[in-house]
């Protein structure tokens, strides 16, 4: 993980946050709080990805229709295919607008509704369908919805279906975050400090390590993004790797250096287990002349110097 | 097995047994006829299967994990019969690696496989698995590696003469029709390799339908259609000795990608208390089962790190045989750890299992660590720097 600072480049990578999210493909989810919402952010990337002519789908749970649809000029809105549950989320009027059996008839209608070419669907909030529908069965939707892909192996990055989720971090536990980050190709948590948005990307590319970035921005009314430049931070933590640092060679009871006299010495030194010439020598004329060990014997009285009948000390 | 029936050396004097009752016709005694030997060979007590090996301790069949580091660690193999669970990394980039040596170890030596995952196509997981390394090749990789190592001014070992004559033990890899084979991560298994393998794939998306009606059963349903369908498999292939007709004796290995997770319609990991908690250990109960009783080997991954409930990861883990935890360093602050900069992440030896055993067989190494090479995936003792470098 590198995390890079803000980016400082300025205008030749204002497009790239939002074309970076969308390139990716897969689910992409937006982890918002109540300081720091993501549904503005929701709606720049949709409407980066209908400025590029693809399909997009919404399914708006949390707000009406009308609010979403406003602050998009009219080409934009006309690409918007829009899914309403906010209105009738229980479908109890009878079929008019609304559509039938729930949420998960609805995400599967969107499921199969995506046939060709490339697509994005928006999920208004995950959140809302995290409470009316149970946890697996929401991820084994979102899985079927992001591998739209019939093509093995490497597809293209413009044929793929996008899943853009907005999730409210704080109303779950540990448990339904983790499971939807396990599913996500992209994870974007908005946070920032001082009225400064900023967004940690995680991108999990398939087979290659995950990389973090953090970038600071701002959305402005019209919904196009604004790359910032990180603030700084009146106070810096005091950083402990400038604290000198110990050398342990020193004050050592024994020797961990050898002078170059020492090294020959040691390097001359022929050990017990290595063959020489004398080695040789003492072996195939053993005790010649050369008498490396003696044995001292002084018998005592009881001492049987007979090797032959050992019991002859017994009066049997 | 029946180790009083016909043996090598009764074959011989069989000949001579017959003619002596025939001329004395005192002996009411006869020795069966020499059986037309099929497969099954009655001289040896031990199954001989491609690609497997008893083990030097227990005499357990044991197979080949594809990382002959691995074996080594797991005392010699995996044992047939048992579950070797695999405890996935953070971001699960490092387990799949193992999933697929484990595959590709078994289309190289002729097993049959079972493939099952609720993420991807088992054709497609086939189609990713490492292509097997010859002889020559992995000599190239290794000294192409000490080469790239920064290695200290070479200090000519001093051995003890009367070792000098021994020869060295090569630890490179063998023929294709031994045990443990190297691969090579950065290239794809050949297609020929995969199309002469019996394969069968369970893919959860396409064995459910659509109609989710919520059973009543204790298993989730996807669970419950995988049992079936490897209980089928080991029945019709014949891997549980029900088909005695059948050619010769084989290995199936079963590999199971990402159990435990949502996409398998399990709430384990999404949940602290949850209604099916017990689904998931009633799996790998009733998967042990179907093991034992036949000649099957299986891999697990599951991302554990998912799962809330941490008494469910401890049952988890005194259901299977053999654990092994992976941890990644990404993310965490050891990245940046100097003690462990030349390597991704740490390898745990959890569990080992004592098949017909009173002792386990730990390797005495517990500080272990992985490392992803270009081409290989390679697992070392951590060496601790206990006096850090000044250059």
């Amino acid at each position: 993980v590198t995390p890079s600072e803000g980016v400082r480049r300025g205008t030749g990578r204002i497009l790239g946050m939002l074309e970076s999210l969308l390139a990716l493909g897969g689910l992409v989810l937006l982890r918002d709080s109540v300081e720091w919402e993501g549904r503005s952010l929701l709606k720049a990337l949709v409407k980066k990805s209908a400025l590029c002519g693809e399909q997009v789908h919404v399914l708006g749970c949390e707000v009406s229709e009308e609010e979403f649809r406003e602050g998009f000029d009219s080409s934009i809105n006309n690409r918007l295919v829009y899914h309403d549950l906010f209105r009738d989320p229980l479908s109890w009027s009878k079929p008019g607008k609304a559509l039938p059996g729930g949420p998960l008839e609805a995400l599967r209608a969107l499921d199969k509704r995506t046939g060709s070419g490339p697509a994005t669907i928006a999920l208004d909030s995950l959140s809302w369908l995290l409470h009316h529908l149970p946890c697996p069965i929401l991820c084994q939707t979102l899985h079927a919805l992001s591998r739209q892909d019939s093509c093995p192996g490497d597809t293209l990055p413009g044929e793929q279906v996008r899943v853009l989720g907005l999730l409210h971090e704080e109303l779950h536990g540990p448990g339904p975050l983790g499971a939807l980050s396990s599913l996500a190709q992209t994870e974007v948590t908005l946070s920032g400090t001082m009225g400064q948005a900023s967004a940690h990307i995680l991108y999990r590319r398939p087979r290659q390590r995950p990389t973090l970035q953090t970038q600071w921005f701002s959305i402005l009314p019209d919904f196009s993004l604004e790359l910032q430049v990180e603030p700084l931070l009146e106070s810096q933590p005091p950083s402990d790797l400038h604290t000198p640092s110990v050398d342990p060679t020193t004050h050592l009871t024994f020797n961990l250096h050898l002078s170059k006299k020492e090294r020959e010495a040691k390097d001359s030194l022929t050990l017990p287990f290595q063959f020489s010439s004398e080695k040789q020598q003492a072996l195939l004329r053993p005790g010649l002349g050369q008498a490396t060990s003696h044995i001292f014997y002084e018998p005592d009285a009881y001492d049987d110097l007979d090797q032959e009948d050992p019991d002859d000390d017994l009066d049997v | 097995m029946a180790a009083a029936g016909t043996c090598g050396t009764g074959t011989r004097s069989t000949g001579s047994m017959v003619a002596a009752a025939s001329t004395n016709n005192v002996t009411s005694f006869q020795r069966r006829g020499p059986r037309a030997s099929g497969a099954d060979s009655g001289c040896s007590r031990l199954v001989s299967i491609a690609g497997t090996r008893p083990s030097v301790r227990n005499g357990q069949l044991l197979v080949s994990t594809g990382l002959p580091a691995l074996d080594q660690l797991l005392g010699g193999g995996l044992a047939v019969g048992t579950v070797l669970l695999i405890e996935e990394d953070k971001y699960n980039i490092y387990s799949p690696l193992l999933f697929k040596y484990f595959l590709a170890e078994g289309i190289v030596s002729g097993h049959a496989l079972l493939v099952a995952s609720a993420k991807e196509d088992p054709a497609d997981i086939l189609q990713k698995l490492p292509a097997p390394l010859i002889d020559d090749s992995y000599k190239k990789e290794c000294d192409e590696d000490v080469c790239s190592h920064k290695m200290e001014p070479d200090i000519k070992m001093k051995i003890a003469w009367r070792y000098q004559l021994l020869p060295k033990m090569e630890a490179g890899p063998v023929s294709s029709s031994r045990f443990g084979h190297y691969y090579d991560i950065s290239k794809r298994i050949p297609q020929e390799l995969i199309e002469t393998s019996k394969w069968h794939g369970f893919f959860l998306p396409e064995k459910i339908s659509s109609a989710f009606n919520v059973e009543s059963c204790s298993l989730t349903p996807g669970y419950m259609k995988l049992l079936q369908f490897i209980q089928n498999i080991i029945y019709k292939e014949g891997f549980d000795g029900s088909n005695p007709q059948k050619k010769q004796k084989n290995i199936l290995r079963i590999g199971i990608q990402n159990l435990g997770s949502p996409l398998w319609g399990d709430d384990i990991c999404c949940t602290e208390n949850c209604d099916t908690s017990h689904s998931l250990t009633k799996f790998l109960y009733i998967l042990r089962g179907l093991l034992r009783t036949s000649l099957s080997a299986c891999i697990i991954t599951m991302p554990t790190h998912l799962i809330q409930n941490k008494a469910v990861i401890a049952r988890v883990t005194n259901l299977s045989d053999t654990v092994v935890g992976l941890e990644s360093f990404i993310g965490s602050e050891k990245e940046t750890n100097p003690l462990y900069k030349d390597y991704h992440g740490l390898i745990h030896i959890r569990q080992i299992p004592r098949l017909n055993n009173l002792i386990y067989d730990i390797s005495d190494v517990k500080d272990l660590a992985f490392k992803l090479k270009k081409k290989l995936f390679t697992i070392e003792v951590r060496e601790f720097l206990c006096l850090s470098s000044q250059s």
